[in-house]
């Protein structure tokens, strides 16, 4: 059933490590974990930042899923790409977006195919910012993504098919 | 007399009002009478509250209590009041049935007074998810209905409508009549029904009219139908610019003390100084009649008279009163189909040939007696 | 009225004050009789409205109410003989469901808030909830148990979806019951959330029942990826009939920082214990809420009344057996039927 695909090690510590300033900002403290009493959907969230939402705006650091060599470079110097535009007009992006980034010192059009925020019900949360790089005519730079993909994205159209048909797994 | 008069009519078609002290009664005119044209702001900017209650309304409740009474006394006057309003035969009304007539365009119909009761998530037959609020339709009766040339002549008239709309009065939540006070539960004289907890009014067409005394059901609506939906927002009280206005109050520190939930400034100076009419200030918040429109009835249950309206933003918490009526939007009217199986001017319980199901569902609604979603294997 | 009466005592008084004694004395016996004689008057004849109430009168008839009714209330008129054709749903109390059921089915106790509690709308949920499980089978599961679920997908070929994972988390009332399931595919955590009654579930299947030691795992997002990997091939594990659920007792060794969240704060058990620095020390100290354990009014107000807890759970178990036996004896008869 699921087909062995050979991925890349990125190793996921390595990747969190982009995000050690920002997720630093305080988080809502659940509640207590107390097996006796019913738990009561009461969050003392008192304020929220964009961390918190994980969205997807301008200087968010991204990981490339495809094997392209510029992300395999930028992968192996450490220095994740990142956000400087999202095109769509509330300027954060969600699945199927395509943004901006730059990657190694040029800028790269890409296209959002995971997400770490919340999702609606039956939609997949992945545990890293997935994006697909793309050239200016929206074909792929890679011929693989070695991760799964959400397979709602197939309802979206355009130009995302040319980057569904290199993926190897949706859930 | 004339006082007397004035108070126990409930809705009277000139204003008296006595002056206790001087023993002077004054009376208005209509508002029909010299009524000189204004045009005002279709949306004001800012609410003035009524402090006073309006000089037509009865007093509704009483504490006087009968502190002679034991306890055999008032197990027997519970047992009247039963007798009298419970036991009575099924239909009290007095004359026989008023006519009834067919349901045209320009037709409109009594409403019903609903409890909203909370709302649920449900799905549609193709997986997608919407909200619904439930609303029960409890114990309602017609209590009064007022001809058009009588409404005319009250204060509460507006001289744009003409002769076009009599008045239906509509209760709901039957009570004991001893909590109230006298005028109030001669309101409910001539319905034959026993006071009710609430009362509110919709505008009819005449050839819509409704005997006083019929009860109201949840049948009065049909499935698939649009309605407008009016209540009370929730009751906040008194409170602060932040919450109430969504101001941003000032900083915590920085030169600032005791201001970090307070305005700024509150008008400018020259020409514009002063604090304008309409400033957004602290105070009474919520319980403010608003009103939903074009709300689709997704789901009736007969049983426990509910109604599933598609959507949340019915005002007010659970327990509210919902005024619930057909729908006045131009584009949500009813086609000619469904004009001919309009319930006119209500639904009466012989109407129905045979017993109704319990639970009827909208079209595209999911029924959770059906299997779950199947969707065909593509053949390539 | 009465003041006006009260005024002309006043000045027949003064009057009398300036004659002599005896006229005086007869006048006062004169006014008092007549004045008490004035006052009984219009009582007797009409009634007559008190427009004159007291401040405190006034100040009750304009005091701003509550514009909405307590569901105690509600339900009084819903019973009231006054009316008909509203009944209130009748409480059975017969059986007993066993004593755990609420961790069976959580999501069939209402939300605790009384404000927007209803017992027939509770009920007609209860009603629609039942009759999805009568349609498909929703098994026991708790946090910690592995599980499948089949959804129907309109962008998959198969035109439906299947995924395995650990259920991390559990929550909701009524039709809006929901679970997380996490799982690593490709080297890469993916986590889904489920709706328990969505008609776009096709099949609940539990792998292997148990619990863990903690109400959510969402630790595990911060753990090595060994702990939240299974394979999507995972045959059932089947337990013995009658035996408790077992209680996985594994403690999980978290990643170094940066976490989610700040897990040293939870009391976790499930975890191995974290070395804390002095910052994380003081900042659970800055965070504890101790008494919290001793606030009863708190655990009132956050959980259902027993004996209404008790009720809804008979019903639910009567009916879920019901649903069960039928089940049952259909599948015998397909059997046969081979």
């Amino acid at each position: 059933m699921i087909a062995k695909v050979h991925h890349e090690a990125v190793s996921p510590a390595r990747h969190f490590s982009g995000f050690k300033k920002m997720s630093l900002a305080l988080i809502a403290l659940p509640r207590p974990v107390a097996q006796s009493t019913k738990r009561v959907a009461a969050t003392c969230c008192c304020f929220s930042t964009t961390q918190a939402f994980c969205e997807i705006r301008n200087l968010a650091r991204m990981r490339i899923v495809d094997n392209s060599a510029i992300g395999k470079a930028a992968a192996e110097i450490g220095k994740p790409p990142r956000v400087i535009n999202v095109y769509n007009k509330k300027n954060v992006g969600y699945l199927g977006d395509k943004v901006l980034v730059t990657v190694k010192g040029e800028m790269r059009r890409a296209y959002i195919v995971g997400l770490r925020q919340k999702q609606k019900p039956n939609v997949p949360r992945m545990d890293t910012n997935n994006i697909v790089l793309v050239d200016d005519n929206g074909n792929p730079l890679g011929n693989r993504i070695h991760v799964p993909v959400p397979s709602c994205l197939k309802g979206k159209g355009g130009d995302l098919t040319k980057i569904l048909s290199l993926a190897t797994k949706f859930v | 007399m004339a006082s007397k008069a004035a108070v126990t009519a409930p809705l009277r078609p000139l204003c008296n009002f006595m002056f206790s002290n001087t023993n002077v009664t004054v009376t208005l005119a209509p508002s029909s009478v010299c009524f000189q044209q204004k045009r005002y702001r279709r949306f004001p900017k800012y609410v003035v509250r009524p402090t006073t209650r309006k000089p037509w309304h009865v007093r509704k409740w009483t504490e006087k209590k009968d502190e002679y009474l034991d306890a055999s006394n008032e197990q027997f006057i519970k047992e009247v009041i039963i007798d009298k309003y419970a036991k009575v035969a099924p239909s009290p009304l007095k004359d026989g049935p008023w006519e009834r007539n067919p349901y045209l365009r320009e037709t409109r119909r009594t409403g019903v007074l609903a409890l909203k009761l909370g709302s649920l998530l449900h799905w549609k037959k193709d997986g997608t998810p919407f909200y619904v609020t439930v609303l029960q339709v409890l114990d309602n009766h017609v209590i009064n209905y007022v001809p058009p040339e009588l409404y005319a002549t009250y204060p509460s008239h507006r001289p744009h409508q003409g002769l076009r709309f009599g008045m239906q009065v509509v209760g709901s939540l039957s009570c004991d009549p001893r909590q109230f006070s006298k005028p109030y539960n001669n309101l409910f004289m001539k319905a034959g029904v026993p006071p009710k907890r609430w009362l509110t009014r919709f505008l009819v067409t005449p050839d819509a009219a409704v005997q006083p005394g019929t009860a109201l059901d949840v049948n009065h609506f049909k499935v698939g139908d649009y309605v407008d939906t009016q209540g009370r927002t929730r009751d906040y009280g008194f409170q602060g610019v932040i919450k109430r206005w969504g101001m941003k109050g000032m900083p915590k520190s920085h030169g600032t003390t005791k201001s970090e939930r307070k305005m700024g400034a509150t008008g400018g100076g020259g020409d514009k100084d002063g604090i304008w009419k309409g400033k957004h200030m602290p105070g009474m918040m919520g319980n403010y009649l608003r009103t939903m429109y074009g709300l689709k009835i997704c789901r009736i249950n007969t049983r426990y008279n509910l109604l599933y309206l598609a959507g949340v933003g019915v005002p007010g918490l659970p327990h509210t009163f919902i005024r619930v009526s057909d729908t006045v939007l131009p584009r949500r009217q009813r086609n000619e189909e469904q004009m001919a199986e309009v319930a006119m001017p209500t639904w009466f319980p012989e109407d129905a040939e045979e017993s109704l199901p319990e639970e009827m569902f909208a079209d595209d609604v999911f029924q959770f007696t059906e299997p779950s979603l199947q969707l065909e294997a593509e053949e390539s | 009225m009465a003041t006006s009466i009260a005024k002309v005592c006043q000045s027949v008084k003064n009057l009398t004050r300036r004659s002599d004694l005896l006229y005086q004395q007869a006048c006062c016996l004169c006014a008092s009789f007549s004045s008490s004689s004035h006052l009984s008057h219009p009582k007797k004849l009409q009634h007559v409205i008190n427009y004159q109430r007291t401040r405190a009168e006034v100040a009750r008839a304009l005091r701003r109410k509550q514009n909405f009714l307590h569901y105690e209330q509600v339900d009084k008129h819903r019973k009231s003989p006054l009316q008909s054709g509203t009944e209130l749903v009748q409480e059975e109390k017969e059986d007993v469901a066993p004593r755990e059921y609420r961790y069976v089915m959580p999501e069939f106790l209402p939300n605790p808030d009384f404000q927007y509690r209803d017992r027939v709308l509770e009920k007609m949920e209860r009603r629609d909830m039942l009759r999805r499980r009568a349609v498909i089978d929703i098994p026991e599961f708790y946090v910690g148990s592995i599980m499948a679920v089949t959804v129907s997908d309109p962008y998959s070929p198969g035109k439906t979806n299947r995924f395995v994972g650990i259920c991390i988390d559990r929550g909701g009332q009524g039709l809006q019951a929901y679970f997380v399931l996490r799982n690593v595919v490709d080297g890469l955590g993916v986590e889904v959330l489920y709706q328990l009654y969505n008609p776009t579930v096709q099949g609940i299947q539990v792998l292997k029942l148990e619990k863990r030691l903690d109400d959510q795992l969402y630790y595990l997002r911060n753990a090595p990826l060994e702990h939240s990997t299974f394979s999507f091939d995972m045959q059932p594990v089947t337990l013995p009939r009658d035996a408790p659920v077992p209680v996985n007792t594994t403690k999980v060794k978290l990643n170094p920082k940066p976490w989610e969240y700040r897990w040293e704060r939870f009391n976790l058990k499930g975890i191995e214990p974290i070395e804390l620095t002095p910052k994380m020390e003081r900042g659970i100290k800055e965070h504890a809420k101790p008494w919290e354990d001793y606030d009863l009014m708190l655990k009132y107000r956050q959980t259902v009344n027993e004996d209404e807890e008790r009720s809804i759970m008979t019903e639910v178990f009567k009916e879920n057996s019901h649903i069960e036996s039928q089940r049952k004896s259909s599948r015998t008869v397909l059997r046969k039927k081979k």
